[in-house]
């Protein structure tokens, strides 16, 4: 049909693969963001800490720089298991902060003007409209931890002599699924709190509590009760513990009674329980608005 | 030819409470009206076409394809215009129409090109880089209308289109849907709850009540059924007049000051009529060709106790 025409017509071209459609979501979720310069400065942000570890990994393979600059050879400078512990930790936190912009208006503008039974009467189910709402953050998220994180591992292979890549490519399993773990919790959360609150600022209030006042009810529990079963309300910390362990960190919670901390399998099993937790908030509020009633 | 939607026994509960109960029945229009009163089950019907409902027994086919078993298919050639608002408000007109094609399945030049098509096609065309939260309530359900259409889809699904229009708005609006109509082989359906509406868009009703079918009624067959039935208002008429009709195969009555109600056979023409009462010294005063209003047929059809499947 002809604009000048001003006559309808059926379509009968291409029509795209019905696998990958949900990144249709995606995509518009992504012009969306990149139209925000507040948006586009803190994604950017989030991306300097990584120039700082590349320089790092390319001093402690430098011998030539280290003396320039007179540092002593073996003091401080190895890239072992610590530094990438260090890298996605503070790559994790920063994630957070960049969670808190994305996460609070990927549902919200859907359901405010209850656009989604236009989204799910067209051949879109609502498990693909989650996926795709959770490939933007998951593709956000990426680019700022385990991606950066497997390319400063790369130039540390590259750059390393005697075999190094031998020996660590295990840390390739914690870069990757911890990152996995994190960016998971993180938008399932979010995408749930949008689902439920309209209001941006709101929205992001409630996932730093939906942080904080576990963690905080966590820790007044174990000040209560002298026990450290509390900590299966931080969720930072249980993500922390699984990281630790999965970069063979010492845990260093050793008090009076031996190991003070949750179990590792606590920690996964409370980790999985708020995805699920999450993922039915997040539908029963979809599916209560995917129907216009008449 | 495959029927636009066959309903096989087809029973909905929500919340353990049954709203749609044995629904059985055929409809072949090529543009369906849904009527009935509120709570008599319309937008359930739509939403368990759509497959947001499941249906607890029966099932129903739409253009040949099964709800339950070809639900995605089926919204692959389906487009819905809802009845409550439903856009992105900071996206403007042909952008979120392009969306919308594209979560169809339209690659993005075609949908772009169909959106901006689209919009022009539904008169909004002046207004499609505007945001649509910035709309009127008219220009609301154009842009409703354009994103239901934009890719090309066989039945388009209208609920309560014309809510909240004014009066030239409204008929800008059914002549709109008049002309998508004509023009393609698209099938509508349109559930409204002003007859009006439906009187001059469809060819076929389903009434509803408390969610059973009151009646499926053909328009087009009522229309012609009832078209030789006269009422008149005659002066010297004489029950040999009457009598003289009823020789020509008509059934009268006739009714005090000369009123009569006449019935035609296929094979009477109203100049018989004229003819008889010249040949007899009647003069007829006044001549009207009485047909249901699509009004009768939904007071007839909330009457009936029970909705039985009949056809009226």
């Amino acid at each position: 049909m002809a604009v000048y025409k001003r006559r309808y017509n059926l379509y009968h071209g291409p029509l795209t693969p019905e696998k990958s459609r949900f990144l249709v979501l995606t995509r518009y979720a992504f012009a969306d963001l990149f139209r925000s310069r507040a948006f586009v400065m803190l994604f950017v942000l989030a991306l300097v800490p990584i120039l700082f570890f590349g320089a790092y990994i390319f001093l402690a393979n430098n011998t030539a720089v280290q003396l320039l600059m007179r540092f002593r050879i073996q003091e401080g400078f190895s890239v072992e298991s610590r530094f990438f512990y260090i890298f996605i930790v503070v790559q994790t936190q920063l994630s957070f902060l960049l969670n808190c912009w994305i996460g609070p208006v990927l549902v919200a503008g859907d359901l405010v003007n209850g656009a989604l039974p236009l989204f799910l009467s067209r051949p879109f189910s609502r498990p693909e409209y989650v996926l795709g709402k959770c490939a933007v953050i998951a593709l956000l998220l990426s680019v700022v931890t385990w991606l950066p994180g497997l390319l400063l591992f790369c130039l540390q292979a590259g750059l390393a002599k005697g075999g190094w890549i031998v020996s660590h490519l295990w840390m390739v399993i914690p870069i990757v699924f911890c990152s996995l773990l994190w960016i998971l919790v993180l938008s399932l959360i979010s995408l749930a709190v949008s689902a439920w609150v309209k209001l941006r600022i709101v929205a992001t209030g409630v996932i730093f509590c939906a942080f904080l006042v576990p963690a905080g009810l966590g820790a007044i529990f174990n000040g209560i009760m002298s026990t450290y079963w509390g900590n299966l309300l931080n969720f930072s910390e249980l993500f922390r513990l699984i990281l630790m362990k999965g970069f063979r960190q010492d845990l260093g919670f050793t008090g009076p009674r031996g190991v003070e901390q949750v179990p590792l399998s606590a920690a996964w099993i409370m980790l999985i329980l708020v995805c699920v937790f999450s993922l039915y908030v997040l539908n029963a509020r979809l599916r209560a608005r995917e129907v216009v009633r008449g | 030819m495959t029927p636009t939607i066959e309903l096989d026994g087809l029973d909905v509960q929500l919340g353990g409470r049954a709203i749609l109960q044995s629904l059985t029945g055929v409809l072949t229009g090529r543009a369906i009206g849904l009527l009935g009163p509120n709570g008599a089950g319309k937008s359930t019907l739509i939403n368990t076409l759509l497959g947001f409902h499941t249906p607890s027994k029966g099932t129903m086919r739409v253009l040949g394809l099964d709800i339950r078993r070809d639900s995605k298919p089926l919204r692959a050639l389906v487009g819905y215009m809802p009845e409550t608002d439903a856009f992105i408000s900071k996206m403007t007109g042909v952008r979120f129409v392009r969306y919308m094609a594209e979560l169809s399945g339209l690659p993005p030049e075609q949908a772009m090109e169909r959106a901006h098509e689209a919009f022009v096609y539904v008169g909004l065309g002046e207004a499609r880089y505007r945001a649509v939260g910035t709309y009127s309530l008219g220009m609301k359900q154009l842009a409703k209308l354009a994103q239901a259409v934009a890719h090309g889809p066989k039945l388009l699904i209208l609920d309560e289109p014309t809510n909240g229009l004014d009066p030239p708005a409204r008929k800008r609006f059914i002549e709109l849907i008049n002309e998508i109509r004509e023009a393609t082989d698209m099938c509508l359906l349109l559930s409204s709850h002003l007859l009006r509406d439906v009187e001059e868009t469809c060819d076929q009703v389903l009434i509803l009540r408390d969610g059973r079918i009151a009646s499926i009624c053909n328009l087009a067959e009522e229309r012609s059924a009832n078209r030789k039935f006269l009422e008149m208002e005659t002066f010297g008429a004489e029950p040999a007049f009457a009598s003289a009709l009823e020789t020509l195969g008509c059934e009268c009555a006739l009714f005090d000051n000369g009123r009569m109600k006449v019935v035609l056979p296929d094979s009477v023409e109203i100049r018989d009529v004229y003819r008889v009462a010249a040949e007899r010294g009647v003069q007829i005063r006044r001549m009207n060709h009485r047909r249901d209003s699509l009004q009768d047929i939904f007071l007839n059809a909330m009457e009936r106790s029970g909705g039985a499947n009949g056809r009226i």
